[in-house]
């Protein structure tokens, strides 16, 4: 065996499962130091339902805005934000659930699989989400308010999920590009590395927003919905 | 100008800061993503495109200061210079954006991807500022003339029986004082009772009309509490209290908010969370509303179709965050079913007037105060509106201001006016 393959196994086995280990504890970890700060209860009467309150804000914030965000007033001043952003986390998710290679994965780590989409839909949506995750780069860059901001994590947080996607873009397409220089196993390990990058990154970051989202959108909507009003 | 007393305010604001996070305001700022979207919504940020004005650049320091207190993430990056710590520099730099550019109405939690409720968040750095005691001079002599006059406009308890006296005297109306017993107490705000009394009026005809048990109070004669623009949860107490002990002492089923958005927002939407509340709190565009649909007024329908086009104005704390959106435009379309045209942008996506968080009382406010009017005129030239309705008088006062500054020929008008003109004599 040679020394890219011993690195690759090394990658995509102990590291991996190492770097999944830091993301699960580190998660846990901050999701319980945010639910120890202690909840207030809510004494106030209600004038609508809570419930639906936070119904309708999932459905909006899942299934209508992401789609069609110019349903939205304050699209017109955040056109590139919405699309690329919308465009971004669609991709994402259609390669890492319903990619086949992905979906492998995610079989050998849970025990049971899923259908998945044909490998030109998720090899479009996995460009798109590339194109999009530049257009996010280029508008953070542009506009002030994304400039003020911006810290030094919000460039690398960019950096760090852009890395994991071009070079799982560039494996599928390595017989195309006809990358001479950049042997298959040299990118594998690449996509691993920056994976494994990623996955120990996640809870000390900002990417974290997906776990806090349904605390945030829960209140938003138990907000309006006591209030009767649309979330 | 700001008043420097304290001497280390950025102690006192991270005190304060690290004292309001609970889980609640953690996970809403462990939320955010840095999008930048709510600077959009924000009227202050789309009139003046200055982006300190993002409203998630508002709660910076409070984002500060949680993460640099209570993560990993916010301490390892403080220890590496990767982030800022909060100075008494940052406390006077962010004191007077978050006091004279922010009208705490809470549009950007309706934009905001996630859902962040950015108001009150931004009100929790009030908070931290009335600690640090880097408050507007305006909003501090305001708060004083409050808690010693007992009126932040300095309207004292003798000229406040006159000038009711004076009134009821004025439009010949009933206005019942200190009735015990009565089944509703009506607490009007000071800017009713000395810049638009027909206000007052009009409210006292409604309630005459529909033979309701009604009273003001004197110990409880105003609604307005500068301490929560001030951000100072004691004094928010104390001008409550002085409401609540009136409504117990008269022993009211509830108590009505007339034309005042952030104290009907604190008494119906906070207080409870604060204290025991002696009586059920409501909006008076809800009585309203109610006693119509109950029948116990009559309304001339079509009663303000004639005079062009008239539209309405949500208030933030009336009707994005009080809840009554539909009791108006029940209201206007009775009363102007074919004249009624809404703005562009409303109900909950309504841009906020921007007078209110008592960014009117602060004089150096001013320029920054008629520049984001321009998109209020701007949005009523839209709809070619002669007349705007609203519910709330700080709404109100900053129409009337500003209209008359720009000189527009458009007429701010309250609700329960045109209610009461339009009512039906029994
Ligand atoms: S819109 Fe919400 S998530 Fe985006 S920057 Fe503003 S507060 Fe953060
Ligand atoms: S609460 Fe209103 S004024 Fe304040 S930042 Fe949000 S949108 Fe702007």
């Amino acid at each position: 065996m040679g020394s890219t393959d011993a690195t690759l196994v090394f990658a995509r086995g102990p590291l991996f499962y190492t770097a999944l280990m830091i993301f699960i504890v580190g998660m846990a970890y901050r999701l319980v130091s945010v639910l120890l700060l202690g909840w207030k209860r809510d004494r106030v009467p209600n004038k609508g339902s809570k419930l639906r309150g936070v119904a309708v804000t999932y459905a909006k914030g899942l299934l209508i805005f992401p789609f069609i965000p110019w349903v939205k007033k304050t699209f017109r001043g955040n056109q590139t934000t919405y699309l690329a952003g919308g465009m971004f986390h669609f991709g994402l998710f259609v390669v890492i659930f319903l990619g086949t290679a992905h979906m492998l994965v995610w079989k050998s780590l849970l025990g049971f699989g899923w259908p998945t989409l044909a490998l030109p839909i998720v090899d479009f949506l996995s460009a798109a989400a590339i194109v999009a995750m530049i257009a996010l780069f280029v508008n953070r860059l542009a506009n002030p308010v994304l400039r003020l901001i911006s810290g030094p994590s919000e460039w690398l947080n960019l950096l760090i999920v852009f890395l994991p996607m071009v070079t799982g873009y560039g494996l599928t397409h390595h017989r195309l590009l006809g990358i001479v220089a950049l042997p298959y196993e040299n990118l594998y390990i690449m996509h691993m590395m920056s994976i494994n990058l990623m996955l120990i990154w996640i809870p000390f970051s900002r990417i974290s927003h997906f776990m806090f989202y349904f605390f945030s959108r829960t209140y938003h909507g138990a907000q309006a919905g006591k209030r009767a009003v649309m979330p | 100008m700001t008043t420097t007393i304290a001497p280390a305010p950025a102690r006192a604001a991270i005190d304060s800061f690290i004292h309001t996070t609970g889980s609640w305001v953690a996970s809403q700022l462990d939320a955010c993503t840095r999008c930048g979207i709510c600077a959009e919504a924000c009227h202050f940020y789309e009139a003046t495109g200055n982006p300190e004005f993002a409203p998630v650049w508002k709660v910076e320091l409070l984002r500060r200061a949680y993460e640099q207190r209570f993560t990993l993430t916010g301490r390892a990056k403080l220890m590496l210079g990767l982030d800022k710590p909060v100075t008494d520099e940052d406390i006077s730099h962010w004191s007077p954006i978050v006091y004279e550019a922010c009208t705490l109405c809470n549009k950007c939690a309706m934009v905001c991807p996630m859902g962040i409720q950015l108001g009150p968040l931004i009100h929790d750095v009030r908070e931290a500022m009335a600690e640090a005691e880097i408050i507007p001079a305006d909003l501090v002599e305001a708060v004083r003339k409050q808690e010693e006059i007992g009126s932040p406009l300095g309207v004292t308890d003798d000229a406040w029986v006159d000038r009711i006296e004076w009134i009821a005297d004025e439009w010949e109306v009933e206005i019942p004082i200190d009735v015990k017993g009565s089944d509703t107490m009506v607490a009007f705000t000071s800017i009713e009772l000395m810049k638009f009394p027909e206000n007052i009026v009009a409210i006292a005809k409604i309630l005459n009309a529909a033979g309701e048990k009604w009273t003001i109070s004197t110990p409880g004669r105003e609604v307005v509490n500068f301490g929560v623009f001030e951000g100072n949860p004691d004094r928010v107490k104390l001008f409550m209290a002085r409401l609540l002990d009136s409504a117990k002492e008269l022993g009211v089923k509830r108590l009505v908010v007339t034309e005042c958005g952030h104290a009907y927002d604190l008494l119906r939407w906070t207080a409870p969370n604060m204290v025991e509340m002696p009586c059920e709190v409501t909006h008076i565009v809800a009585v309203i509303d109610e006693l119509i649909k109950a029948k116990r007024i009559t309304l001339r329908p079509g009663a303000f179709d004639e005079g062009g086009t008239i539209t309405f104005h949500d208030a933030c704390k009336i009707q994005r965050r009080g809840g009554h959106i539909e009791e108006p435009r029940n209201i206007l379309k009775l009363l102007a079913p074919t004249s009624f045209k809404e703005l562009d942008r409303c109900r909950e996506e309504s841009v906020c007037c921007g007078g209110g968080g008592g960014v009117i009382a602060i004089k150096e406010a001013d320029p920054l105060r008629y520049k984001v009017f321009e998109l209020k005129i701007r949005q009523m030239e839209e709809v070619g509106a002669t007349r705007v309705a609203m519910t709330c008088a700080n709404c109100r006062l900053q129409f009337t201001e500003s209209l008359q500054h720009f000189g527009s020929p458009v007429k701010a008008v309250g609700l329960s006016h045109l209610v009461a003109e339009a009512l039906v004599e029994e």
